[in-house]
């Protein structure tokens, strides 16, 4: 009989975020095929009462519940995840593949001893093992990767890659544990949150975005699209590259670290399809992308797609609109 | 202020049709062109920048073969006061071996800051600085946006999704993993580069550095490559450019977002 | 008569010695502060070619055949440059008497110098008329292209130079008339009737008055000579015989330097680092503006005036090293002296360097403080990704070195040789970038593949092996990076042996031409092709479409390099098109935009230079606008499409018209 399946809750402002669900779906269904139970592993703050919102979702929620964890704190974090470990043992241990977890996962694996596969869209039990699958070069590859042999895996999950089928409706047991860590001020101090998305329009609202990639090339022709966005009626938005350039400000930016749009129609021009891009634009109308390359990821993730220069349909486009 | 850089060559694969080798295990390297990771590329420009204001020196580690060099170099030229490679040979790294081998590279290195790019443009796995840090027994924080320094101590605003980004202040030694977008780096021209030649770079194999293939076993071992399912993907429209620009009126009209 | 000149004049003897002495003396001592910067510049090995050299000398700056490209101001300044070179003898004849030292008499009246003595009069007309016919015109007419320059300097010297004349012409005159002799030249004609009225001592009066009012006059231009822009006067000669040999190509980064990481840094810093012919192009400057009057950048209102350029750099140059004044520190030329703009508004198109009379060179100039920038970091910043491109594939683009060779797959039946290591061939074709990747360029490639494999050519390309020329990365400033891709490609030349290369685009061919150190011929497509045409290797059926066709001169392939007719050639006597020519062809073509900077960086600018192209194409009443370089091919068309005018006139490619009737 396999150890538990450990999912760990990530919260952030007292609302727990969506992979949460999305690694307690992974925990259920990986529970069932190697026969253990799904536990999810919450770290708050005293009274902070998240647990209310895991209801169902796994077999038993491990709550610690600790001084200064109601923003996540990597040492601390790491600490008490030990202790659980060491109390639970599992068998395989997902956590998430954000940048809380990129801050965490790997510091967990090194100290615990235990090997760790990051940034995984399936993690899939061959024989009894559990193997990861990834994506590399971007998401023009896959990789099928195995751990060496250990008593517990750990598996950071890329947001967006597991479908939530809905709660699968446990009789959650609510199991208290009392932490056996010193606190000890950490050396990495939470001052605030600021919100750098604000701007002059939000693009999330947007029923119709015209979006720019890398393969605008130039500052300047930059404003070509805006051009025709205007004559469309339509949002500029952009990918990431554009915002790290300062092309544009950031709350045009799609994608995990900028806007998640839901528009009935998003024209990607020059944009690749990185899938941090993809992942904000998945819940839009119609996708339609113009990219040179017609073997860019963002063709997988469209609607419509056209193999050729943006330049040269932005042209068009004008040309058939007109004035 | 005195950093450590880690940085690593990877394949520049826009536009390349990869192929996966025979064994399954790798790509097809011959052919490709190989640049400066990405993240690497901001993080270096950071310490660079950092040390240009407040002084001290910045030294960049790499682990690879003697084609990896020409990054180091590049490094140099940007302004990095030393290089360091350390020659793999043929063993099998994943993320854990290569932050062993950095560990025991740096950790008898005089440090206030170690920077590493968030992750990696070919393996995409952004574990590699964590590890080193907790191996280091130092504070660290991924994903960093922004940086600034106060006495021993760093403001870092870490970019979280959906714009938010967390402030934070970080005791120094510490590692940091960085985000791009945090600064411009700058172009280091050829002759630049040339000119850096003069410039310090030491190479060390695992055994000088008391490492064999035992003390570097890897967590995971890479299986199998394989392409990406043909998912439905997009409808490809056809025909040249003004057909192709009748045809996506067409769509915006159907879906009413034009007239 | 006075035996001695002294005697002449009206100032004791030791006085005019003494002016005489001063005058020299300020005079070197000018010459010797002007002559410091050229030592402290950079070298510049002008010392080869002597026969080249005096010929250029004899043509260019004796002859001045460039002059009469503008025919009445250039026929104007024949005349004074010939009297300055005839009267120079009079000066010094004067300046003998005037001292006392016997010399040649100025007052002949038989044999030789009795017929200088009337060449140089009717000289001196001919310079007085030509100096007021030049006040007028610049007073009414106001030319254009003198805009920036001193019209107080040009109405001063005018004015001594006419002074000069007439004192000259006066104390002729009335020497004559003194002596009452018989000789009978001009300057007598002319004022006989004048000076018939005064008296022999009011004569003898105007006599000496004239000649020290002309002898100081004379020391007074002398030393304005060095602090005006009438030092041409005495550096134009020298700056000519010293004029740039080499057409195409642009100069090493530093001259006598073997290890170039062994500098401090590359291009212009401080106005030292520019080369000491540099200098002397500073110091040689008329202002006459014909630089500008033709630059495309300048006449598109782009920031760049070539002549401002000069006369800015000159004016710094003076400042660090005065002759009055007192030194100033500011030594640095970018920022200060000239701004970015104006560095990145240049096309390299060589307009100016075809018209200046006294061969001032401007784009190693501008490229070597396209150096500076590139090496700071200064550069428009969307050049790294494509300098990182070239580094890393080859190619501008990024895209994989396997898929220069893509183009290959819309030939149908067609076989190109691919060529590896140890192959020989006939005919390199040396494709380059934009002619492999981009679309529009490809069907260029596309119809001289079709065309040399009709005409049965042993040819082939490098495919993956080629990488970029470098002509666009090395007039962008990266000098370093243009060496690599030399150097790579140069190897890969000598693993394989060929007859010559041929190139689609002409900044190709001027490249391997002229900045590359190849020993085979190098040849762009329409000389090729003319050949093949002219021994029946190619043959045509039928005619291009009925219309009206003009020719645009590419400015890599016209100017730069010289060829004119074979395109023409080709079009009249193979196609037999009647060509309409533009007011601006040959040497006189209208850059279309350019194939380096301009692609990458938006340069601020009133008309676009392709879009004044069609217009002067529409202006001659074209249909259609033949090219025969791929980025004068974008140019244009893009301008076309931008303005609306398809339909208008459309832009046809030299070889897809060829192949349009093969």
């Amino acid at each position: 009989m396999k150890g538990p399946i450990l999912a760990l809750v990530e919260h952030r402002k007292g609302e727990i975020r969506d992979i949460t669900y999305e690694l307690l779906r992974k925990a259920h269904e990986l529970s069932q095929r190697a026969g253990s139970d799904p536990i999810c592993l919450l770290i708050q703050a005293p009274g902070q009462g998240l647990e209310a919102g895991l209801k169902g979702w796994a077999k038993k929620i491990l709550v610690i519940e600790a001084k200064g964890c109601e923003v996540f704190n990597s040492e601390l974090y790491k600490a008490y995840c030990l202790e659980a470990l060491r109390t639970l043992e599992p068998f395989i241990v997902l956590l998430p593949h954000t940048p809380w977890g990129m801050d965490l996962a790997p510091a967990l694996s090194v100290k615990a001893g235990l090997p760790l596969i990051s940034d995984c869209v399936d993690i899939v039990l061959e024989n009894g093992d559990p193997k990861a699958i990834r994506q590399i070069y971007g998401g023009k590859l896959y990789s099928q990767v195995a751990f060496r042999p250990s008593s517990t895996y750990l598996a950071s999950m890329r947001p967006g890659s597991i479908q939530v089928e809905g709660n699968p409706g446990y009789e959650t047991e609510l199991l208290s544990f009392d932490t056996q860590t010193p606190i000890r001020a950490p050396s990495k101090t939470f001052e605030e949150f600021v919100e750098t998305g604000q701007g002059d329009v939000d693009i999330s609202q947007a029923p119709f975005l015209i979006s720019i990639g890398r393969g605008i090339g130039d500052e300047e022709r930059i404003q070509e699209v805006k051009d025709l966005a205007e004559k469309l009626g339509a949002i500029l938005s952009c990918s990431r590259p554009i915002v790290d350039k300062n092309w544009l400000p950031k709350y045009h930016q799609v994608g995990t670290s900028g806007k998640t749009v839901k528009p009935k129609v998003y024209l990607a021009l020059g944009i690749s399809g990185a899938f941090q891009h993809v992942a904000g634009i998945k819940g839009s109308g119609t996708i339609i992308a113009v990219n040179k390359d017609k073997k860019a990821p963002i063709f997988r993730a469209a609607h419509y797609g056209v193999a050729e220069d943006l330049f040269t349909i932005v042209s068009a486009l004008k040309a058939k609109i007109g004035g | 202020m005195e950093i450590v850089v880690c940085i690593k060559r990877v394949p520049f694969t826009q536009e390349v049709d990869l192929e996966i080798a025979p064994s399954q295990k790798d790509i097809v390297k011959e052919g490709l062109a190989f640049v400066l990771n990405e993240w690497d590329n901001y993080a270096l420009e950071e310490a660079i920048s950092l040390k240009e204001r407040l002084g001290g020196q910045v030294t960049a580690v790499l682990i690879g073969s003697e084609e990896d060099e020409e990054v180091l170099r590049r490094a140099l030229a940007m302004g990095a006061d030393r290089a360091v490679r350390v020659d793999p040979g043929d063993v099998y790294l994943d993320v854990r071996g290569i932050s062993k081998i950095l560990t025991r590279v740096v950790k008898d290195m005089p440090f206030d800051l170690i920077l590493t790019g968030a992750q990696a443009d070919d393996t995409n796995e952004g574990c590699v600085g964590v590890m080193l840090a907790e191996e280091l027994g130092i504070p660290h924080a991924s994903v960093v946006k922004g940086i600034e320094v106060l006495d021993r101590t760093l403001r870092i605003r870490v970019e979280l999704e959906g714009g938010t980004e967390e402030v934070s202040t970080i005791r120094l030694p510490a590692l940091l993993t960085i985000q791009t977008g945090i600064n411009e780096p700058r172009y280091v021209s050829v002759m630049g580069i040339r000119k850096a030649a003069k410039k310090e770079l030491k190479v060390f194999s695992l055994e000088e550095l008391g490492l064999d293939s035992e003390s570097i076993k890897p967590d995971s071992i890479v299986e199998r490559l394989y392409f990406p399912p043909e998912q439905g993907g997009a409808h490809m429209l056809t025909g040249d450019p003004a057909t192709v620009a009748e045809k996506i009126l067409k769509i915006l009209k159907e879906k009413g977002v034009i007239q | 008569m006075y035996t001695k000149g002294s005697e002449a004049l009206f100032i004791p003897h030791w006085v005019f010695w003494l002016i005489c002495v001063l005058s020299l003396g300020i005079f070197v001592r000018t010459i010797k502060r002007r002559i410091t910067p050229l030592r402290q510049a950079q070298k510049d090995p002008r010392f080869n070619q002597w026969r080249l050299r005096i010929s250029a000398l004899i043509k260019d700056g004796f002859l001045q055949i460039r002059q009469p490209r503008y025919p009445f101001s250039g026929i104007v300044h024949l005349v004074i440059f010939w009297g300055f070179v005839i009267l120079g003898l009079r000066s010094l004849q004067l300046i003998f008497y005037g001292l006392g030292i016997p010399f040649i008499d100025p007052f002949s009246t038989q044999g030789i110098w009795y017929r200088y003595a009337q060449l140089k009069d009717i000289f001196e007309v001919l310079v007085l008329l030509a100096c007021l016919l030049s006040i007028i015109r610049r007073a009414i007419f106001r030319p254009s292209r003198y805009k920036g320059s001193s019209q107080l300097e040009a109405y001063l010297v005018l004015s001594l130079i006419s002074f000069l004349m007439i004192t000259d012409l006066a104390f002729d005159a009335s020497h004559i008339m003194l002596q009452n002799s018989n000789v009978n030249t001009i300057s007598l004609k002319l004022l006989s009737n004048f000076f018939k009225t005064f008296s022999p001592s009011e004569l003898s009066y105007i006599f000496s008055i004239s000649f020290l009012l002309h002898l100081l006059t004379f020391f007074v231009f002398l030393n304005l000579l060095p602090i005006s822009k009438h030092f041409h006067i005495i550096t134009a000669l020298p700056n000519v015989f010293f004029k740039k040999l080499t057409k195409g190509s642009i100069k090493p980064a530093r001259y006598g330097i073997q290890q170039l990481e062994d500098l401090e840094y590359l291009g212009i810093k401080q106005i030292t680092d520019f080369t000491w012919k540099h200098i002397l192009d500073f110091y040689s400057c008329t202002e006459c503006g014909r630089c500008s009057d033709n630059c495309p950048a300048n006449l598109s209102g782009r920031a760049l005036s070539p002549k401002m350029l000069t006369l800015k750099l000159r004016d710094s140059l003076y400042s660090a090293f005065p002759i009055f004044k007192k030194a100033s520190e500011q030594r640095e030329v970018i920022g200060q002296v000239i701004n970015q703009e104006e560095i990145w508004s240049c096309t390299t198109c060589g307009a100016c360097e075809r018209e200046c009379p006294v061969f001032i060179e401007y784009i190693d100039k501008i490229v070597d403080m396209r150096r500076y920038l590139v090496e700071q970091g200064e550069n428009p910043s969307t050049f790294n990704q494509v300098f990182l491109n070239m580094e890393k594939t080859g190619n501008p683009f990024g895209r994989p070195a396997q898929k220069r060779t893509e183009w290959i797959q819309n030939l149908e039946g067609i076989q190109v040789r691919i060529l590896k290591k140890g192959d020989e061939v006939d005919t390199l074709f040396f494709v380059d970038s934009y002619p492999s990747f981009d679309p529009r360029s490809q069907s260029i490639t596309l119809a001289i593949a079709k065309g040399l494999s009709m005409a049965q050519v042993d040819f082939g390309i490098l495919g993956p092996i080629e990488k970029d020329s470098g002509h666009q990365v090395r007039r962008m400033g990266e000098e370093g990076l243009f060496q690599l891709l030399k150097e790579q490609n140069q190897k890969t030349f000598e693993t394989i042996k060929f007859q010559r290369i041929i190139t689609a685009d002409p900044h190709s061919f001027n490249t391997l031409k002229n900045d590359y150190d190849l020993k085979v011929e190098v040849y762009h497509y329409t000389q090729y092709f003319l050949e093949l045409l002219k021994g029946g290797r190619l043959s045509l059926k039928g005619m291009p479409k009925e219309g009206r066709y003009t020719y645009h001169d590419p400015c890599y392939l016209g100017r730069h390099n010289g060829i004119y007719e074979e395109p023409r050639e080709i079009l009249e006597k193979f196609l037999g098109i009647k060509l309409l020519e533009m007011k601006r062809s040959r040497d006189r073509s209208f850059c279309c935009g350019g194939a380096d900077v301009g692609l990458w960086h938006e340069v601020r600018e009133e008309e676009r230079m392709a879009q004044k192209r069609i217009k002067m194409a529409l202006e001659v009443g074209a249909d259609y606008i033949i090219t025969a370089c791929p980025f004068c091919l974008m140019h244009l068309e893009d301008a076309i499409k931008t303005h609306g005018l398809e339909g208008k006139i459309q832009v046809v490619d030299l070889m897809e018209l060829i192949i349009s009737v093969c």
